[in-house]
């Protein structure tokens, strides 16, 4: 079979972007609610689908590049928005997720990657799926609390204030915590069977320790009772670092020696 | 509330005090780092790291039951120092996850700052001991009087106390050797970083067999005026099998035929050969605007060169593919007669009377011919501590994420 990712990719956006327009539309026509909610969720599962066919077709999980990570995150990052709206009733971050998981499609697009179907023995363990896919989890979840947060303190120059959008962003960046550390743990356990020390202050692990240390850091502030919309900035900002652990770190010069620089090819 | 502006030092401390506080003992440690000319801490080996911080753990966690109601208590086991720490270490760990952490030239300024070796400079030994400190105490007011509600609390406190404390105190026991052992014979030799001179291991390690096998070999079609392959147009790499094509710009191959392990035969054809002796040879063809080209093409080997096929004023060259699986059957025997005979594989380690072994690499060059297997060793008494805090804190995770999700809503 000769799979497409342009097409999937092309699919899912038009999916995303009907959907959404519907949504805008339903708020006049309720009728159209739920064809407008089908239409969104089949933007996502057309992603899923492709990373299935992906899967098989490589015959290896599909999580080895930064391109193959960002299919993941495409596929993800809208049902956070889903799972916020179904559960805090708020519906307008999914409309920024789909637009973020469509810009991650887009960039695919620009940048098809070389298809490369080996696994480094290193990376056949059957911790390596677990151990990525927290961390994808994780870093989607943290990713939504800081758009919520930034959502916040873009409330906050216009002297508004919306508590229940604070709760959103705090129990995102709670969960996100959670996750982080058992990807973090996952990765020692890992790394203790397969490179023989479970901590060795690779750059990457020092970036997603510095991370976790961020997360705890927003944590203790806000168990301090610390102004709650002042810590809206924390989390707008904790996400800068995070975004340095998931690929900055293949450009500083500490890098060099580091088991984590996702393969260019 | 209305408060009066709290002058510096007036209690209750907070932040203003903490990160004072914690800007003293950074600014101390890099302090004592240049008085030692750059060297880090003192490396302290079982039993004496193990005592000092078992008494570490009692002082602290005494001194937190005794003093729980003196504010200078409350404040050092506190929110607000604790987090001045935390961004201590942060901080400390950002020099380590930005500046290479390998050797510098001895006495320029970042040798005698340790911002080379950050990890184990005085400044980080000193927060991480300020925050042990900082989180003992708070743990202490938990655990006595002990309250089921708290266990969530005590799990990833207590965990990550247990997981720090026991990973840097025990670092100095580590021991990472690497062995390099030839086919058929046998060694107790290890080779670290840290000396020229091998170490005697208390075990010897016999390799019966080391084997490697990998994904099939690859289609490259190279450029000789650019020195670079042609990327294909389906943007993927060719593994190469019977009956599969490749395109190139122009360019379109077909595998006519495949045969993984073989050898040259009369006119030039290849014979099928057994795996120790035999390479991989594939027949093509090759259409371009000139007239089509049929041959054998093939990878090559230590003892053998390998063909490729002309097609203009490019190569289509096949290369070896890259390694899927390589394992060691060795046996392993110690003087007390312990003997175990097993196979070593990546991500596949084998336990041996207190050692982990390792498959660690072979001879690059010859590939799949290599000689002799390299296998790293590694003791670590200290590892069953750390594992015991990792799993207290998933399980205070765990209990964190369920309490998370129970929760309703925040109350502001």
């Amino acid at each position: 079979m000769k799979f497409d990712f342009n097409t999937a990719a092309l699919l899912a956006i038009l999916f995303w972007a009907t959907g959404s327009l519907l949504t805008l539309i339903a708020l006049k026509v309720p009728a159209l609610k739920l064809p407008a909610r089908l239409l969104t969720i089949a933007g996502t599962v057309v992603v899923f689908c492709f990373i299935t066919s992906y899967w098989i077709l490589l015959d290896r999980p599909p999580l080895r590049t930064l391109g193959e990570t960002r299919l993941w995150y495409a596929a993800l990052i809208p049902l956070v928005g889903f799972l916020v709206e179904y559960r805090w009733k708020i519906g307008w971050l999914k409309f920024a997720l789909m637009a973020f998981a469509g810009f991650f499609l887009v960039i695919n697009m620009l940048h098809p990657e070389v298809f490369d179907k080996t696994l480094m023995p290193a990376l056949q363990s059957p911790w390596f799926i677990p151990h990525v896919v927290v961390y994808l989890v994780g870093y989607v979840l943290l990713f939504a609390s800081s758009v919520m947060a930034w959502y916040n303190v873009s409330l906050q120059l216009w002297h508004n204030k919306n508590d229940r959008a604070e709760s959103v962003s705090h129990y995102l960046a709670l969960l996100g915590f959670v996750l982080l550390s058992f990807g973090l743990i996952f990765g020692a356990l890992w790394a203790k069977e397969a490179w023989g020390h479970y901590w060795t202050w690779d750059p990457k692990e020092t970036w997603a320790f510095l991370t976790w240390l961020a997360y705890l850091g927003y944590l203790h502030a806000w168990r301090y009772k610390i102004d709650r919309a002042k810590l809206q900035w924390y989390l707008a900002l904790s996400f800068v670092v995070l975004l340095v652990c998931w690929f900055g770190v293949n450009y500083l010069p500490s890098a060099a020696n580091s088991v984590h620089t996702y393969s260019q090819s | 509330m209305v408060n009066l502006p709290r002058r510096l030092f007036q209690p209750p401390w907070e932040f203003r005090e903490s990160s004072l506080f914690t800007a003293v003992a950074v600014i101390a440690g890099f302090i004592m780092q240049y008085a030692a000319s750059g060297r880090g801490v003192p490396q302290t080996h079982l039993p004496y790291n193990a005592l000092f911080l078992a008494l570490f753990a009692v002082t602290v966690i005494s001194a937190g039951v005794a003093f729980r109601d003196r504010s200078f208590a409350k404040w050092l086991g506190g929110i607000p120092l604790g987090l001045c720490l935390i961004f201590a270490i942060a901080l400390l760990s950002l020099i380590g996850g930005v500046v290479p952490q390998t050797a510098v030239e001895a006495g320029s300024l970042p040798a005698m700052l340790g911002l080379n070796q950050i990890f184990s400079s005085w400044p980080f030994a000193l927060t991480i001991l300020l925050f042990l400190g900082n989180l003992g105490l708070s743990l202490s007011w938990r655990l006595v009087p002990f309250k089921l509600q708290n266990l969530q609390f005590i799990l990833f406190h207590a965990g990550f106390w247990i997981a720090l404390s026991c990973g840097i105190f025990g670092a100095p026991d580590l021991q990472r050797l690497v062995m390099k052992v030839d086919e058929g014979r046998e060694s107790n030799l290890g080779y670290s970083m840290e000396s020229e001179a091998p170490l005697q291991l208390p075990f010897s390690v016999f390799l019966h067999h080391f084997s490697l096998e990998e994904y099939p070999p690859q289609l490259f079609l190279f450029d000789p005026q650019s020195g670079q392959p042609l990327e294909e147009l389906s943007k993927a790499t060719t593994l190469v099998k019977k009956g599969v094509k490749a395109s190139w710009k122009g360019v379109d191959v077909e595998v006519l035929d495949f045969i993984p392990y073989a050898l040259e035969g009369k006119n030039g054809i290849p014979e099928a050969a057994d795996r120790t002796a035999g390479i991989a040879f594939a027949k093509v063809r090759i259409t371009s605007k000139a007239a089509p080209v049929e041959g054998w093409i093939s990878t090559g080997s230590p003892m053998l060169k390998p063909y490729a096929l002309p097609c203009g004023k490019l190569i289509l060259l096949m290369t070896q593919g890259s390694p899927k699986a390589f394992l060691s059957e060795v046996t392993v025997h110690n003087q007390e007669g312990l003997s175990t005979k097993a196979t070593l594989e990546v991500n596949h380690p084998i336990t041996f009377a207190g050692w982990k072994l390792y498959q660690m690499g072979y001879d690059k060059n010859a590939g799949r011919w290599s000689q002799y297997s390299i296998i790293e060793v590694i003791h670590d008494p200290w590892l069953p501590a750390v594992y015991l805090g990792f799993f207290m804190i998933m399980a205070g995770n765990l209990l964190f994420f369920w309490n998370g999700i129970k929760q309703k809503e925040v109350k502001s």
